[in-house]
């Protein structure tokens, strides 16, 4: 389509007068990363002249959430590669604040910085406003580092060389209850009520579509959860290769032992 | 021998606040001094920063002015981030953190929040120029504090009475709004009498809890009161504007 080069066509942040953002002429902004030995590819495309940004991170593990009344609940894949790799050292749910938690897929070394950033703004937020920050203020504040890449002006501060290659599924309480968000690299986030990320999303979502309601028990969330995950693995689902967590009113968020695991995984 | 610039000045006027079980008084006179000079009769000392909260502030006018801009300035931009009202409690926090950034300039102001809680309470928040905050029920501060407060500890906390015989459960913790409402304007006309600063005018906010009827503000003559409530059906606020002696 765009087969010569235009002036506009050098830098991911520069608008045409047409209002269009060019790159290597096509409007797609694409980078493809590797992940690990076994080359996962994992395309980000941003399509930002449409509106809305589609990204596809193909190939990252399969992640879901389910909200409930009594609290969400965050379920990942750990693809354990080698028979020697240590599977508790796989660490794609970490906490963001007492009642924040965080589930990602892609590039996860990249979701640190934006974790970072959440921890950090949770705490400032607590430091100054003694009250827990909202769940969509955080998602919010994450998803404000999204389109910090590209090129610096001269005298700015030096922006990152790619977008993040990482999508998360947000969960948390706040005054408003139980809530889950995605956000993706473009920046958007989302408020679901049950939501699959990864390679094995379609399915899972579909799954998810199916089977998720209303009035959804914490046990009944984990159980769906589990259940979704083990149909889209490739391996036999145990302990060792799935990662549970919940964030509740009462206890905040968790990740759940080998034992809790062990004693869904039964009743599963 | 050497000449300094004083960047602060002591305005003088006082400001007080009571809390009630669901609603808050909060006042502060409108006279405005220099020394022995009155520079205006009404120079407001509280302000509505919300439809829960009401800030009063003492000391140095132009600190306490431009402290309150600054404040209005973060709950703006809380409501932007939050899509919400900043609770009370929150806006008490936020006040230290503003007040103790400027630890070693401060703003030369005594600062009396008051409000609802998110519970439903009324609150009164006081704090020292540099941050240090404490919630209590009552609390007076500026030029009349040492006139004022130990009236409020003797009437609102019954600090120094005996209980009367045969009365169960001893003292209230909370007092209804028309005594709350009379306990202040005593204690500002009692300061007006004693204090040279003081007086002019009376300006008086209160705020009431969500669905508390305004029992007891219907002893004062209405064209005193004015609603000043930004949103309907949450908490309220009223104005009530009073004389006080001039001399």
């Amino acid at each position: 389509m765009f087969l010569t080069r235009s002036e506009y066509d050098r830098g991911v942040n520069t608008f045409s007068p047409e209002g269009r953002l060019f790159q290597g002429g096509t409007s797609r902004i694409c980078y493809r990363g590797n992940q690990g030995k076994r080359e996962i590819a994992l395309d980000i495309c941003l399509n930002i002249n449409d509106g809305e940004c589609f990204v596809f991170l193909q190939l990252g593990s399969t992640t879901v959430g389910v909200r409930t009344p009594e609290g969400v609940v965050l379920g990942v894949e750990k693809r354990v590669q080698s028979p020697l790799l240590e599977s508790s050292t796989i660490e794609k749910i970490v906490e963001i604040d007492t009642h924040l938690g965080c589930a990602m897929s892609g590039l996860t070394a990249d979701a640190r910085t934006m974790i970072d950033h959440a921890r950090v703004t949770a705490q400032n937020h607590a430091f100054t406003y003694d009250e827990p920050i909202k769940v969509e203020s955080v998602t919010q504040a994450v998803c404000d580092l999204a389109l910090r890449f590209g090129e610096s002006v001269h005298d700015e501060d030096a922006m990152m060389s790619r977008p993040f290659g990482v999508a998360l599924l947000i969960a948390g309480t706040d005054e408003n209850g139980p809530q889950l968000f995605h956000t993706d690299p473009s920046g958007t986030f989302m408020r679901y009520d049950a939501k699959a990320i990864g390679s094995g999303s379609e399915a899972a979502q579909a799954e998810l579509q199916d089977k998720w309601h209303t009035r959804m028990t914490l046990r009944e969330a984990q159980i769906l959860t589990l259940r979704i995950l083990k149909q889209v693995m490739e391996e036999k689902l145990d302990q060792h290769n799935v990662q549970l967590a919940q964030v509740t009113k009462d206890n905040g968020f968790q990740i759940l032992n080998e034992t809790e695991l062990r004693s869904v995984i039964e009743e599963m | 021998m050497q000449r300094q610039f004083n960047p602060y000045t002591e305005n003088g006027g006082t400001i007080l606040a009571i809390a009630g079980a669901d609603f808050a008084v909060i006042a502060g006179d409108t006279r405005q001094t220099e020394g022995f000079n009155i520079q205006t009769r009404y120079a407001p000392k509280v302000f509505r920063l919300t439809d829960k909260a009401v800030l009063a502030v003492n000391g140095f006018a132009a600190d306490g002015n431009m402290f309150v801009k600054k404040v209005k300035q973060r709950l703006e931009w809380y409501r932007h981030a939050h899509a919400k009202d900043m609770p009370l409690r929150a806006i008490a926090r936020l006040i230290q953190t503003m007040l103790y950034a400027q630890r070693f300039f401060p703003y030369y102001v005594y600062n009396i929040l008051g409000g609802i809680e998110d519970d439903g309470s009324g609150a009164v928040y006081s704090f020292d120029p540099v941050g240090s905050y404490e919630r209590e029920t009552c609390r007076a501060a500026g030029a009349a504090q040492q006139l004022v407060q130990p009236f409020l500890d003797n009437q609102i906390y019954f600090k120094n009475q005996v209980p009367p015989p045969g009365v169960a459960g001893g003292h209230p913790t909370h007092l209804p709004l028309d005594r709350v409402l009379s306990i202040v304007t005593d204690s500002f006309t009692s300061a007006t009498e004693r204090h040279i600063e003081v007086g002019d005018g009376l300006e008086l906010y209160v705020v009431l809890a969500k669905g508390r009827s305004p029992q007891g503000l219907e002893g004062l003559r209405a064209a005193h009161v004015r609603e000043v409530t930004g949103h309907t059906d949450g908490e309220r606020v009223f104005v009530i504007n009073q004389e006080l002696k001039k001399d």
